[in-house]
């Protein structure tokens, strides 16, 4: 069964994530038996926060379905800038559209769209809180290339305390057992505590190193993401470790044959521009994939699926 | 209330609440989350580290004239779980209060998170789930920051 919102990937099953997964394949291979599904239909698209592939994408999702988007793009042109709350922006998006899409920088806005929005709300990402549709389409780029993820090796790096794709990866992973997942990232930015404690709850484990050469031969994914400046409270940390993670082909010269390299991009340096034609390079499909994944996660949220 | 031949040296209190057991050293902070300063006006007393056949050594406050509200008695056992709220009329014990942690709070504290939800202008409470008691974590509803002991005494 569907929740009323997406703001948490651990609202959904696994049996329903493997769901968006088919219908995603679906579309995928046959587009254009779904052009026309959603015909009549509005996508509001709500971003108090930049944003280039979440936004571009759902709006290509829609287009693609037959359906319109309306919306903004900046907190400034919003009623927010007049000090309007995230509940009376529900509940006037209410009216002008059949689903929404919202990214804000405030975390835990999801019990907000419970209490207010009466149309499906999906989260575009909250602060460093969750990305949970990034996840989805993050995870169908592994179950395209591996087709499960029993027993893959998985290494996780980077920012992995502010950045909000982490805790919706980890959590989807978590659904299934027997996945390896190698944490690598700075003692700074480890993983938060509340994200340990969700993952000790539902018995999932993981391994935790500072160094991507202690583990590359083993990967079979290596997800890397940014060290995001705006999130840091102080500028000084930011500085101090942006370059700490920087992969060149040389880093990954004894890395297994099948190993894919993701990245939820936009990257800042992460990933030398010598690995985009490298055969594990995989950022570029990944962002193509949130299309496919998009369409699927707006029909299921209409109920048109 | 004892002196060292462990006889009682503080009197009765007609009316008022006696907080019994608590954990030694903790009598001054829960004096704090009671709003008890220097300018109550009736009469307070308070033992700190006194000889105790269950838990070898307690605090003990007496506060004349006030009754707990529900939030200070929740607050009270997170402070102090191992205390007794006695309530006193006619210098008697009326009421036994057993503190018992809740499994969930609101409105209790703010979230440590500023930008949780909870912390700005929308129209609802804090409100968090304690998923553990020993060690104490308490668990924000909306952002799903976790609050632990230390930070909790400090901020109650």
């Amino acid at each position: 069964m569907r929740p009323k919102h997406l703001f948490s990937v651990r609202e959904i099953s696994k049996e329903y994530m493997e769901g968006i997964f088919s219908l995603a394949s679906s579309i995928e291979h046959n587009p254009k038996d779904f052009a026309n599904i959603c015909e009549g239909k509005i996508l509001a698209t709500l971003f108090f926060e930049p944003s280039t592939r979440t936004k571009m994408s759902f709006e290509s999702a829609m287009l693609r379905l037959g359906g319109q988007f309306l919306g903004f793009s900046s907190a400034k042109v919003s009623s927010a800038a007049k000090g309007e709350s995230i509940a009376d922006t529900f509940r006037m998006i209410n009216s002008y559209a059949h689903i929404a899409v919202i990214r804000h920088f405030i975390e835990g806005i999801g019990e907000i769209a419970q209490k207010f929005a009466s149309i499906p709300v999906l989260s575009g990402g909250t602060g460093t809180q969750e990305h949970p549709t990034q996840a989805l389409l993050d995870m169908y780029t592994i179950h395209k290339e591996f087709r499960k993820f029993e027993n893959l090796n998985i290494g996780v790096m980077g920012d992995l305390l502010y950045g909000r794709t982490i805790p919706s990866l980890l959590f989807s992973l978590a659904k299934y057992d027997n996945v390896n997942v190698h944490l690598i990232s700075p003692p700074a930015l480890k993983i938060r505590k509340n994200v340990e404690l969700r993952l000790q709850e539902s018995g999932f484990s993981y391994r935790m190193t500072e160094n991507l050469i202690d583990v590359i031969d083993d990967l079979d994914v290596l997800y890397v993401t940014r060290i995001q400046k705006e999130r840091f409270p102080d500028q000084t940390d930011y500085e101090r470790l942006k370059g700490a993670y920087h992969i060149k082909p040389e880093d990954i010269q004894n890395a297994k044959d099948n190993l894919i390299i993701l990245h939820p991009l936009p990257r800042v340096g992460e990933i030398d521009y010598k690995i985009d034609e490298h055969k594990s390079s995989r950022y570029f499909q990944q962002a193509r994939n949130g299309v496919w994944v998009r369409m699927a996660l707006i029909l299921k949220f209409l109920d048109l699926d | 209330m004892t002196d060292e031949n462990d006889k009682l040296i503080v009197r009765k209190i007609q009316e008022g609440t006696v907080i019994d057991r608590i954990p030694p050293g903790k009598a001054l902070k829960v004096l704090e989350i009671l709003g008890i300063d220097s300018n109550y006006p009736y009469t307070v007393a308070l033992a700190m580290r006194v000889p105790s056949r269950k838990m070898s050594l307690k605090d003990v406050v007496k506060i004349k004239g006030k009754a707990l509200t529900e939030q200070e008695i929740q607050k009270l056992s997170f402070i102090a779980p191992t205390a007794t709220v006695n309530i006193i009329e006619n210098f008697n014990v009326k009421e036994k209060v057993l503190l018992k942690i809740p499994d969930h709070v609101e409105e209790f504290i703010d979230c440590l998170n500023p930008n949780c939800v909870s912390n700005t202008h929308e129209p609802i409470v804090s409100s968090f789930d304690i998923v553990s008691k020993d060690p104490l974590i308490l668990r924000c509803t909306y952002c799903d920051r976790i609050i632990e002991q230390q930070y909790l005494t400090r901020k109650l």
